[in-house]
């Protein structure tokens, strides 16, 4: 029997007060123990960013690695040890910014891991600059005048790079991030979350009042409708949805491999050479 | 030149199949047991151009493409009058002195000297037997072989392996040969050659296709790639063997998501390297500094070629030492190799897979594209090797800490899925068990102590060093120093010295970074040392003198191909003389 508990570490959060992204360490370690994997059948995989810093703060193996470069790690680890629990961890700057490929490229593969963004809509860690999600005309320290360039929308973009599982969550809402974090674990194939998550020290438009006035539960009648996720995808403003989007069945990465395909590559021996194999060179 | 050995060229533009007709004269050599080395000059274009393809061949050890050419298949006009010119020199590469093979419709050229003008119907020939223009080639090649007395029924037997076995395709090719080798025979007179052949065949591979033995042979599981001449020979071999190999080959989106999956798997315990040329790995240096910070191995191939920037794709060059020895920031340990020839590249490349698990951290294999594309023949390989994964933590270890302080340095890793072991790994710094330091608190005590830990691993390495490998250099005056893939070119100079009465010897370093400890001791008492390396600044050179506070002098390439034994030597010989 998995508990909560087994997933507690032993070093404190360094998060500001309220910061959004403890709801997230809450809802991962609950669905966890709820789902009965086991600290040391979970990889938690992290960019850099304050968000990134959650590895730490939980028991599991985690690995904080580079900014931006969070899925390519938690790939390979998959596809090395597929028996593994793979989620991949980290911000809006870190995921939109600095690892914008691997997000794409990871989201068409299909590599069958959960994907958590933390999206504040700033840069936290570096002490409040515009990010790829801040809105128009958002005033930063590096956007004085206001933000004047179109923000992403981070779930088009995973809709449209083929990620098989979409959705979007809310730190203020953390029984309904709970189902849809557990959703996107139990998901075989990419699964996408991206949470709005406020930023309580440098972001002061995007407040949990903010989305607490805004957000509605989006009830999609077919999952696997893809244009109309899309469109819902596009709402922001007055009614910002949140809830799965799109979930559909595909084989995942390595399902397809000639090799990982038959068995999980760290259970494969490796093959002894002999002047047969080399005899090609003759 | 020396009868007991051969140089054949082909020339001619990209597309003309210069490359295909090489590879056969080398085989045909390989397989009756003379030892080979081929040389590729050639453009970054697909058609046209001027690239050539050279074959030297002896019953005697041949260590590099050498000096002088036998004989000439000149595919075009611009390839005939280009490699008889004696004013032309394609940075060291001799003009035809002997026999040039060449289609009769090429006429009007001017007759140069010591060459034996030898025009074959080329065209008329292969169209008798196929409609495909470029088995010309074919002809000329059956031409080639009997102007150097080579047994027909090897050449037919390796083209039938090069057309996929007996089928209509290649038996059109053996018989073009065939009457190109007996239009030869009946119209012109064989070259004064003693070549030995045998039937004692060798192996015949490149430089990238040894990389991927020898990382199999290290039990390499995955391999992560993208695509850059020279790297790609790699590549292309451990792509097309994923099966037979058991291996997970993937080409992702940059090089930088390569590094970090080699680092993903191995962090999972499966033994993975990424490889590229020199703009792949700089896009590759911060992921290189966190397998260092995080103590995971990691192999990582690099072939060089010429730089800066885009620079010379297919040329030659070691200019990316500066780079490797310092890519990424802050410190840590790092283990470089530079194999010197084929099989070097398989023994390095596979002790590269366990140093890298055993020290826990980056290992980086360079080698260039001279020899990363040129092939070479191997006589044996040895395939007995024993693989060591280092120290790994036991399940449920007490107290285990992933960095714990160590005389040697080295921790005890343990492998995501082991119960009870769980724990951070962290590109920040981090305490013993792996709790991040630069946050909350930074504790300097810490941060020397962790430090020295992971940089203590070096001294362990370089303890168990073997002894710096040397040629003729007992009794030498005069040191010469050479780092990768210019060995057989440098040993070959040195005997030209050594007949001239000079007495030079050789210091082979394949292990660049750290430096072997007993290198001050062979350049002790030499009236001169000298440096040879192929780039401008002398990278190397530099790195020598900083180590051990000595005195050199250097002498560099940078023209974009590889040194050649007899200007080299020729060049040493002023440089002892200053």
């Amino acid at each position: 029997m998995v508990t909560v508990a087994d997933f507690n570490g032993t070093v404190k959060p360094d998060w500001c007060p309220a910061c959004g992204n403890f709801a997230q360490l809450s809802a991962i370690k609950a669905v966890l123990a709820e789902l009965g994997i086991e600290p040391h059948n979970t990889v938690v995989v992290s960019g850099i960013g304050c968000s990134s810093n959650l590895p730490e703060f939980i028991k599991a193996y985690g690995f904080h690695g580079l900014h931006g470069r969070a899925l390519p790690v938690a790939s390979a680890v998959k596809w090395a040890n597929p028996k593994l629990t793979v989620i991949a961890y980290g911000g809006d700057g870190d995921g939109f910014f600095e690892g914008t490929q691997h997000f794409y490229h990871t989201a068409k593969r299909n590599v069958d891991i959960t994907y958590i963004v933390s999206d504040n809509q700033i840069f936290g860690l570096t002490t409040g600059q515009a990010s790829p999600t801040s809105e128009i005309g958002f005033k930063s320290k590096t956007t004085p005048y206001g933000n004047i360039e179109e923000p992403t929308n981070p779930l088009t973009f995973g809709l449209a790079a083929g990620a098989t599982f979409v959705a979007r969550g809310f730190s203020g809402d953390p029984k309904h991030l709970n189902e849809i974090i557990k959703r996107g674990i139990q998901h075989r194939g990419f699964s996408f979350i991206d949470v709005m998550s406020p930023c309580v020290t440098f972001n002061k438009l995007n407040t949990y009042d903010y989305f607490r006035k805004r957000v509605y539960k989006y009830e999609a009648k077919d999952l696997t409708d893809f244009s109309t996720a899309y469109k819902i995808s596009q709402e922001w403003g007055d009614k910002i949805p949140i809830g799965i989007f799109y979930e559909k069945a595909e084989r995942s990465y390595i399902d397809m491999d000639a090799v990982a395909s038959q068995t999980p590559m760290v259970d494969i021996e490796p093959v002894m050479l002999n002047e047969k194999l080399v005899e090609e060179f003759l | 030149m020396s009868k007991e050995e051969v140089v054949i060229r082909i020339g001619g533009a990209a597309g003309e199949g210069v490359q295909s007709a090489g590879s056969v004269v080398a085989k045909s050599f390989s397989r009756t047991g003379l030892s080979v080395m081929t040389y590729n000059y050639y453009q970054d274009i697909v058609r046209g151009g001027q690239s050539w393809y050279q074959v030297r061949a002896s019953h005697n050890k041949v260590r590099n493409q050498g000096d002088g050419l036998d004989v000439l298949i000149a595919l075009n006009m611009d390839a005939l009058v280009r490699h008889t010119n004696p004013e032309i020199n394609e940075g060291g590469a001799s003009p035809l002195t002997g026999i040039a093979i060449f289609d009769t419709t090429l006429t009007g050229y001017k007759e140069k000297e010591n060459v034996i003008y030898c025009p074959v119907p080329l065209s008329e020939i292969a169209g008798k037997h196929s409609k495909v223009s470029l088995v010309k080639n074919t002809v000329a090649i059956g031409s080639a072989m009997a102007s150097i007395g080579m047994s027909f029924e090897v050449v037919a037997d390796v083209i039938r392996d090069q057309f996929g076995g007996k089928g209509e395709v290649a038996e059109q090719n053996v018989s073009a040969a065939k009457e190109g080798y007996d239009y030869f025979t009946q119209n012109f007179k064989k070259l004064d050659k003693k070549l030995n052949y045998t039937n004692k065949k060798k192996y015949l591979l490149g430089g990238g296709e040894a990389v991927g033995l020898g990382a199999v042979n290290g039990g390499l599981r995955m391999y992560i790639g993208y695509p850059m001449t020279p790297a790609s020979s790699a590549l292309h071999y451990i792509s097309s063997h994923a099966k037979d190999f058991n291996l997970f080959v993937k080409v992702p989106e940059d090089e930088i998501s390569a590094i970090n999956m080699a680092i993903g798997a191995n962090y999972a315990g499966l033994r993975a390297m990424t490889g590229s040329s020199g703009g792949g790995f700089s896009l590759m240096v911060e992921a290189l500094g966190m397998a260092g910070m995080l103590e995971i191995p990691l192999v990582v191939y690099e072939a060089q070629r010429s730089g800066p920037s885009t620079g010379l794709p297919t040329k030659t060059e070691q200019g990316d030492l500066n780079l490797v020895l310092g890519a990424s920031q802050g410190d840590f340990p790092r283990i470089v190799l530079a194999p010197r020839n084929v099989y070097d590249t398989f023994l390095l490349t596979r002790e590269a897979m366990n140093l890298a698990e055993k020290y826990q951290t980056p290992v980086i294999v360079m080698s260039d594209l001279y020899l990363a594309e040129h092939l070479e023949t191997v006589d044996k390989f040895d395939f007995n090797f024993k693989i060591d994964h280092g120290l790994r933590a036991t399940d449920n270890m007490k107290n285990y800490k992933r960095y714990e302080y160590t005389q040697n340095g080295i921790s005890p890793r343990a492998i995501p899925g082991q119960p009870g072991l769980m724990h951070n790994e962290d590109s920040d710094e981090h305490s013993e068990s792996g709790d991040v330091v630069s946050d909350a608190e930074t504790d300097p005590k810490l941060r020397i102590a962790i430090m020295e830990k992971r940089m203590r691993k070096l001294d362990s390495y370089v303890k168990e060093m073997p002894p710096t490998d040397t040629y003729r250099l007992d009794d030498a005056e005069y040191a010469i120093v050479q780092w990768g893939s210019t060995q057989g070119v440098v040993e070959e100079a040195v005997d030209i010295l050594r007949n001239k009465g000079v007495r030079a010897g050789v210091i082979e370093i394949n292990r660049v970074f750290p430096l072997n400890p007993d290198i001050p001791r062979l350049l002790k008492n030499r009236k001169k040392i000298i440096v040879v390396e192929n780039n401008f600044t002398g990278q190397f050179n530099r790195l020598l003198k900083s180590e051990f506070l000595v005195s050199t002098s250097l002498i560099r390439k940078f023209d974009g191909e590889a040194f050649y034994p007899g200007a080299l030597a020729e060049e040493l010989e002023q440089e002892i003389k200053r």
